[in-house]
């Protein structure tokens, strides 16, 4: 068996692109069924105990669009659903998660939530949006070819660059030497102002899920941490500062690094060294800056902060909320639901040396992803036992992605370029959709405004894609020789809901049509239906 | 409106088959509208913020200095208050002088025009602890609004957000205090004519002409029956906000209420006094709002960042303020609404008293004016010295969380009320420390 196995994995690894295994690990070793199986295991413990009752399994249906929308951001088009659903094989939903991993959307959807995650001032600030560009375009490129998370960490926190500090209200960052990809990466300081305080906070914030904010001006309220802990931290972003008049040499042996790993505190005298907020110090040493010390202590694999905030943040991407939530305030006021999952799981990240992709495999595996979004009993109501799939809001561009794919809105390239939130395009619907629909709003709590629901229901751009004469998909569905009003009314399900209509729906939308509506014409009927499928929830949300 | 819809949904309208698919189900609707919003009663107060992007030059319009060689080209004029002189190119606001209460100690420390506009329209600096602090139209909106009332409570006209846009935003007080906003995205257009009347209807607010209004109703109740049934296996805020969202923007659709927007139904002269520009009609559309009893509307005028030729751009945009706001002061008063509106002048700070070599003058929030209008308030005055040069302030400096909190009072607000925040602290309509100018609380 497993002779045989080796030779078709090596006439398979000769066929097939790199990018694909070309081994199929065995289950009890595939790391991805390591981690799903943990995930179920800590959780099926935590309902018996609690008595919560999960709700049913995702059918195929559900798992297709949830799973295009967490992985290319956009929803699946009728042919792909179609193709899906049909398919017999035991492991399609496996092999679709890894096709859908080698498409380029994927690194382009997962650059740009991991970018809204890590910059948001880049999306609702005009001063910063060009350095969000650049950032984005550096994680593109980072999820294309699987770095992993350590690495990623690495490289942002010790890209070399210079600070022109001369104007003080606007610092600017540049790329040291001819590293091209430092050009993008220096984007992530350019939007945190050069500030060593800001840069501080942003990778505590991010990398260990500590939020140190608060500690900035006085002792943190609700945590442990104090003012000087604060500043201790951003002390390893002090370089950014301009330097301090240099000390004349007969004064004695300067201390290694000390014109880069020390800040004054604002308003005051004192002056701190850099020190981890675990109270350690680096020994430090001429040869590695204070930005380096930092790189290795966050990504140390005995670091207890950093692989379970990450694993926790890819887990609050498909699950909606955090295992703990929000993702960067642990502390007394704010436990982990599932304490000893989230340290498994960190420890799982670590032992899959930070390959995002295994996490995603594993996550996306589990019985718990694979969970519908129905509540089917009430001891599914709360959300953060994750007993049910919570429901998630489509960020503008999803909602924008899966129209075009829901409608076939034919869209030139450079209208399809426009992901700009500030000046919106007047004659751009993408442009108008990502204006009115952006929102700092947590994805698993998001609301629908007024002009949002005017937009759907009155707007140029639905107006344009339910029309018969001008919506593609829909003229084709109204045209197509040969089909009956259900398989009709049936397509318009797949191509918006991503999934056959139940028999009532199909009932009573196709008499509806065969009625003629309300203005006794079949296809207009058929395009009210195509209009009410497109302002339902269920095409709405990510469910 | 509410009980309204507890009382019939449209599916069971259908069915009952009161109504054939040939009665218009909008009319209907919209009659049984218009007989809800004549029983509603008025909130007490409304708030207009007149909200002038880029820092405007508040030396050349409430503190000149003629005879310094900072005061520049313009002469003071005496206002209907006496004591009170104010800049030359404001002369129909001079005879409002006797309502105007003139904050000229204004001393607040952020130059940046993002971080300037949080904290004037927050009272909090951008960043701060990670808290999402409400802007002071929903924070406002939110004391004087009814919850149930068929227009938003917050309305925004025109704003240019591009600064900082959370500053325009409910923050942690939630999307339901969020603005309505029309005329969006006019950042440096300048439309004429017509165009400003489509700029300021509420964006996507008529149904598509190429749609029979038969049609329309039966969409919106296939439409309900998919909420409902998706809400049915799906409970949960998602689905009770997307209903919400589509229910107030069908009243809106439907209702009396929306016609407000309608700029068409006013004279022609009156409209031609307020301005046709986009700010003097948006000074119309937010008298009208106040009318039907929207509790806070505000209105942008942007352009202000004059660092060059500041002297000929300020005449331009004091004409256009002058005739917007002057009108709708008399309209407010004819109307005898001036005693229960107060109205706010202010921007994101003032500019430099010393005239730079392009003519112009620079970001300066280290002594500038704010001015408070109209109702809850003893106008005729002016509170705050600058010094001869006007670069200090010599008498009663005041920081943004003093204006904020003396604008509550005029309202009729108690600004030490909390609400809670996303950090689970409460946290002040007005944070502390903060000292109100009562000297101009009625």
């Amino acid at each position: 068996m497993l002779i045989r196995l080796r030779v078709s994995a090596i006439l398979a690894a000769l066929s097939l692109p790199a990018t694909v295994c070309a081994s199929e690990p065995s289950p009890q070793t595939d790391p991805a069924d390591v981690i799903a199986a943990l995930i179920d295991k800590h959780l099926a413990a935590d309902w018996a105990a609690r008595n919560i009752k999960p709700t049913v399994a995702a059918d195929d249906a559900e798992f297709v669009r949830r799973v295009y929308l967490d992985l290319i951001g956009r929803a699946p088009k009728a042919a792909e659903t179609r193709a899906f659903i049909e398919d017999s094989s035991p492991d399609k939903r496996k092999v679709l998660v890894d096709r859908l991993m080698t498409m380029p959307g994927f690194a382009g959807y997962m650059a740009s939530v991991t970018r809204a995650a890590w910059l948001p001032q880049t999306l609702t600030n005009i001063q910063f949006a060009n350095a969000g560009f650049q950032f984005e375009n550096w994680l593109r490129i980072r999820f294309r070819e699987n770095t992993p998370a350590d690495e990623m960490v690495r490289r942002l926190l010790t890209v070399p660059f210079q600070v022109n500090a001369q104007n003080p209200q606007f610092r600017f960052v540049q790329a040291r030497g001819n590293d091209a990809d430092a050009q993008t990466l220096v984007g992530f300081y350019q939007a945190n102002e050069a500030r060593p305080e800001n840069l501080g906070a942003a990778v505590s914030r991010l990398f260990l899920g500590v939020k140190l904010e608060c500690a900035q001006c006085h002792d943190h309220p609700f945590n442990v941490y104090t003012k000087e802990q604060f500043w201790e931290f951003a002390a390893f972003f002090g370089e950014m500062n301009p330097l301090p008049a240099g000390r004349p040499s007969f004064v004695g042996p300067t201390q290694p690094q000390e014109d880069k790993n020390r800040i004054t505190i604002p308003n005051t005298d004192k002056t701190v060294v850099a020190k981890f907020f675990d109270g350690t110090d680096p020994s430090w040493s001429t040869d590695r800056g204070p930005r380096e010390e930092l790189a290795t202590w966050l990504t140390r694999l005995d670091n207890p902060y950093f692989a379970p905030n990450m694993a926790n943040r890819m887990w609050a991407h498909f699950f909606g909320y955090g295992i703990l939530d929000p993702v960067d305030e642990p502390g007394t006021n704010n436990e982990p639901t599932h304490p000893e999952l989230l340290q498994a799981l960190g420890k799982a990240f670590v032992d899959a040396k930070f390959d995002n992709r295994v996490l995603i495999r594993g996550i996306v595996r589990s019985k718990a992803y694979q969970l519908s979004s129905k509540m089917t009993h009430p001891s599914q109501a709360d959300a953060r036992q994750f007993a049910r799939m919570n429901l998630k809001g489509l960020t503008p561009s999803q909602l924008f992605d899966s129209m075009v794919a829901a409608t076939g809105h034919r869209e030139p390239g450079f209208m399809r370029q426009n992901q700009f939130n500030f000046n919106p395009q007047p004659n751009n619907p993408r442009s108008q959709f990502i204006n009115r629909f952006s929102s700092n709003e947590k994805a698993s709590e998001a609301n629908t405004t007024i002009l949002q629901a005017l937009m759907l229901m009155n707007g140029q751009f639905v107006t344009d894609v339910t029309s018969l004469e001008k919506g593609e998909v829909l003229g084709a569905i109204a045209d197509l020789p040969g089909w009956d009003t259900k398989q009709r009314v049936t397509a318009l399900f797949l191509t918006t809901f991503a999934r056959n209509p139940s028999p009532e729906e199909l009932e009573k939308f196709a008499s509806y049509v065969d009625r003629g509506g309300a203005a006794g014409d079949k296809k207009k009927a058929l395009a009210d239906v195509f209009w009410v499928l497109l302002n339902s929830p269920e095409f709405l949300f990510n469910h | 409106m509410a009980s309204f819809d507890s009382m019939l949904s449209r599916r069971q309208l259908l069915r009952v088959g009161a109504v054939s698919t040939a009665v218009s189900m909008s009319g209907w609707l919209g009659r049984l509208a218009t007989a809800a919003e004549a029983n509603k009663t008025k909130p007490k107060r409304s708030c207009i913020l007149l909200w002038m992007n880029g820092g405007p030059s508040t030396i050349d319009l409430w503190d000149l200095k003629p005879g310094h060689e900072n005061g520049g080209p313009y002469k003071e004029i005496q206002t209907s208050a006496p004591g009170l002189k104010i800049g030359e190119h404001l002369p129909k606001m001079a005879k409002h002088g006797d309502r105007l209460a003139v904050l000229r100690g204004m001393s607040t420390k952020e130059g940046d025009h993002a971080r300037g506009t949080y904290l004037m329209r927050t009272g909090q600096l951008p960043g701060a602890a990670g808290i999402q602090y409400p802007s002071v139209g929903a924070l406002v909106s939110k004391e004087l609004g009814d919850p149930k009332a068929e227009l938003p409570n917050f309305i925004s006209i025109a704003p240019q957000r591009f600064f900082s846009q959370e500053a325009f935003g409910p923050g942690f007080l939630g999307p339901v205090h969020a603005p309505l906003v029309v005329g969006d995205n006019q950042n440096f257009a300048n439309p004429q004519g017509n165009g400003i009347d489509q700029l300021l209807r509420v964006a996507d607010l008529d149904p598509p002409k190429s749609i029979d209004e038969a049609s329309a109703a039966v969409r919106l109740d296939l439409l309900r029956e998919m909420q409902e049934d998706f809400a049915a296996a799906r409970p949960g805020q998602m689905a009770k906000s997307h209903a919400a969202a589509y229910d107030r923007a069908i009243r809106l659709m439907q209702s009396a209420g929306g016609k407000v927007f309608d700029l068409t139904e006013e004279k022609d002269d009156v409209r031609d006094k307020y301005g046709r520009n986009l700010f003097g009609q948006g000074c119309l559309l937010a008298r009208r709002l106040v009318e039907r009893g929207v509790p806070f509307v505000e209105v942008t005028l942007g352009n202000w960042d004059t660092h060059g030729n500041n002297f000929d751009q300020v005449k331009n945009l004091c004409g256009t303020l002058d005739a917007a706001w002057g009108t709708l002061m008399d309209d407010l008063k004819d109307r005898g609404l001036l005693d229960t509106t107060t109205i706010v002048w202010m921007g994101e700070f003032g500019r430099t008293p010393k005239i730079n070599q392009g003519r112009g003058r620079d970001h300066y929030p280290n002594a500038w004016s704010t001015v408070l209008a109209g109702g809850g308030l003893k106008g005729g005055q002016a509170v705050g010295k600058t010094s001869k040069d006007g670069t200090t302030v010599e008498e009663r400096p005041t920081t943004t969380l003093d204006m904020l909190a003396t604008l509550c009072l005029a309202l009729g607000i108690d600004y030490e009320k909390t609400n809670p925040s996303n950090v689970g602290r409460p946290i002040r309509i007005v944070d502390k420390p903060c000292e109100p100018v009562k000297e101009v609380v009625a």
